[in-house]
């Protein structure tokens, strides 16, 4: 062990209060921080999840809204062809229907898909609660929320009455729940070519619905699909939810704000303490360095100690942090669950080392340039 | 001679930026090996300056100091630092021990800087060095656990660890009662004995002085006298110390 390590840890060790105090200090400042962040972070993901988590990220239609876009097979094309950063690309088509009860009549939302695509949007499979996940031919899928208002179950038949007049039949597939109390009313899946017919589209469509990797890039990436695809209207989900990201990115600030405060408060803190330690020992410095302790090893001693006290305290600030992650995650009934992010806690616990270490630089920097005689004259 | 130790030609140490004072003036000092020396005068005669520069804990305005004929004023920081650690042991008026550590691990002090760890002949040795101040069922106390004249006998095994070849102390027994006092001086008189270490010690205590080899003599940071006891009789010499603010301690 070297000498300055020997000293810094007798130091601690002998200022049993100081050193306490501190490392608890310490702690709570990270561990505060840790579930703090944490909290937010995994608040803004719930959120984020619930608003885009099962919708399209990025839309394209035809400019004029009542018009179906028709040449919706070159854009998926070229899109699955070019773009590397896509999830799912889903054709859709929607229109509404009724379908006819034994006392009144129900207004319906069809939405045309095509099986795989749209399965990775809605998460259909997932969220089934009886049946198959399977569009097709006059097999469909509706929401619990009809199925239970037409008191139908799986296998039953279903007459839908067209905006054309015509009735067509079909028989229920599977039985879905979204999470959405309108859409599980009213939404139905049929299969896309069966749906064209229907709405007697020919080849066209109402949207394409695209997820992609990153839903923060979409602003980037649907400017620039703008210029590609410069004769069809692109919407992405940003533009559609400003209010709740500005509201996001200002609880972000804040949480910011309160994490650089707690830091400066724990480094504050250390610093003090190590300050008045380096005062309380001017005279023992002074021998030291008279028996031949340079500047620089005077002024380790001092930077070993704020080390140390960020280490342990950081560490004990991390397990306290995740203990009260897995507490709040158990005891507390919230709408979610706190994620742990270990890559945070080591940012975090890394920063208040450093941090730690920094508030040593005074005292080390005095301990430096002490002068060992003045140090020592008057006793 | 050859035995010469250290020798400083006209050192001269001025505080001050504005307004200099001169604490020492043209003072030139030859010290010799095993030879055990006392500066006396009034206070601030520049005793204390002396005995910094020599011990190159502070850097003088003008003159040369020679260490074996090594001129050491050309160190930097760190070279002067372990300058000290090897050649000079220092005993002040307060012992300065650190009180987180045992009684043992402040005389190992000086070893730790210099290598960072200690080996067992160090180890050893510092318990025969104890042992040598009269402190070996004390080794492992705390330094803050001991009396002050205990304390003090720490100090002096601290500044030998090293096996240094000049000890330099400021008034090591101002702090002490006459009893202790007499038990630190007689320690001091045969290490130098013993060991052949060089003291040289800055004292109010004429009872010191008598019985060092050597006396020098210092006024307004000059050396006014430098003269061998040997070469004086008891009355002369003890007459010869009393002006100097010396204190007269009564023994009983």
């Amino acid at each position: 062990m070297s000498f300055e390590l020997k000293l810094a840890l007798r130091f601690l060790k002998n200022g049993k209060i100081q050193t306490t105090l501190i490392i608890c200090g310490i702690a709570i400042g990270v561990a505060v921080q840790i579930f703090l962040g944490a909290l937010i972070t995994s608040l803004q993901d719930n959120l984020i999840e619930n608003t885009i988590g099962n919708s399209s990220h990025i839309t394209i239609r035809d400019p004029d809204d009542t018009k179906y876009l028709g040449n919706w097979t070159l854009i998926v094309d070229q899109l699955s062809r070019e773009q590397d950063n896509i999830k799912a690309i889903s054709p859709t088509i929607q229109g509404t229907a009724l379908i006819r009860g034994t006392d009144k009549n129900i207004s319906i939302q069809i939405k045309g898909i095509q099986q795989e695509p749209a399965d990775i949007i809605y998460g259909i499979s997932d969220r089934l609660i009886e049946g198959d996940p399977v569009v097709e031919g006059n097999s469909i899928l509706v929401g619990t929320g009809l199925a239970e208002e037409l008191d139908t179950v799986v296998g039953d038949t279903l007459k839908f009455l067209m905006p054309s007049g015509e009735t067509v039949p079909f028989v229920i597939g599977g039985i879905f729940d979204l999470q959405n109390e309108s859409v599980n009313e009213t939404l139905v899946f049929i299969e896309l070519k069966r749906a064209q017919k229907l709405f007697r589209s020919g080849n066209g469509i109402s949207a394409i619905e695209i997820q992609i990797q990153d839903p923060f890039n979409s602003d980037l990436i649907a400017r620039q699909w703008r210029n590609e695809f410069w004769d069809v209207r692109i919407d992405q989900w940003q533009e559609q939810n400003k209010q709740l990201l500005s509201a996001l990115s200002s609880q972000s600030s804040s949480s910011y704000t309160i994490q650089f405060f707690v830091i400066l408060a724990v480094t504050l803190g250390i610093a003090s303490v190590l300050a008045v330690s380096a005062v309380q020992k001017t005279k023992e410095i002074g021998i030291l360095k008279a028996m031949g302790t340079t500047s620089r090893s005077a002024s380790i001693i001092f930077v070993l100690q704020g080390l140390i006290l960020g280490i342990i305290g950081a560490a004990a600030g991390g397990v306290l942090g995740i203990l009260l992650l897995y507490g709040f995650n158990s005891f507390a009934a919230a709408t979610f669950t706190i994620v742990v992010r270990w890559e945070s806690i080591l940012i975090i616990t890394g920063i208040s080392v450093a941090a730690a270490t920094l508030a040593s630089v005074i005292p080390a920097r005095r301990s430096a340039n002490l002068n060992p005689m003045e140090a020592i004259k008057n006793g | 001679m050859d035995n010469v130790l250290l020798s400083c030609s006209n050192l001269i140490k001025e505080y001050g930026e504005v307004i200099k004072t001169r604490a020492l003036n043209d003072v030139s000092l030859t010290l010799y090996e095993a030879e055990f020396s006392s500066i006396i005068g009034a206070s601030g005669c520049g005793k204390s300056t002396l005995l910094n520069l020599i011990g190159a804990l502070d850097r003088p305005t003008g003159g040369s100091l020679k260490f074996r004929s090594q001129d050491y004023l050309a160190m930097n920081e760190r070279e002067l630092a372990a300058f000290r650690n090897k050649n000079i042991g220092f005993i002040f008026q307060f012992h300065y021990l650190l009180p987180e550590f045992t009684a043992i691990e402040n005389v190992m002090m000086p070893c730790w800087i210099e290598s960072g760890k200690a080996d067992r002949k160090k180890e050893s040795r510092a318990k025969e060095i104890l042992e040598i101040v009269g402190l070996k069922d004390k080794i492992n106390n705390p330094a803050n656990n001991l009396s002050g004249g205990q304390q003090q006998r720490v100090s002096i095994a601290r500044a030998l660890i090293n096996e240094p070849n000049l000890v330099l102390a400021d008034e090591p027994t101002g702090n002490l009662d006459s009893d202790s006092t007499d038990q630190v001086y007689e320690l001091l008189r045969q290490i130098n004995k013993d060991i052949g270490i060089s003291f040289l010690i800055v004292t109010h205590d004429r009872h010191i002085a008598e019985k060092s080899d050597r006396v020098i003599e210092m006024a307004d940071g000059r050396i006014v006298r430098d003269y061998l006891t040997k070469d004086l009789t008891p009355d002369e010499l003890w007459r010869g110390l009393a002006p100097c603010n010396c204190k007269a301690i009564e023994h009983s």
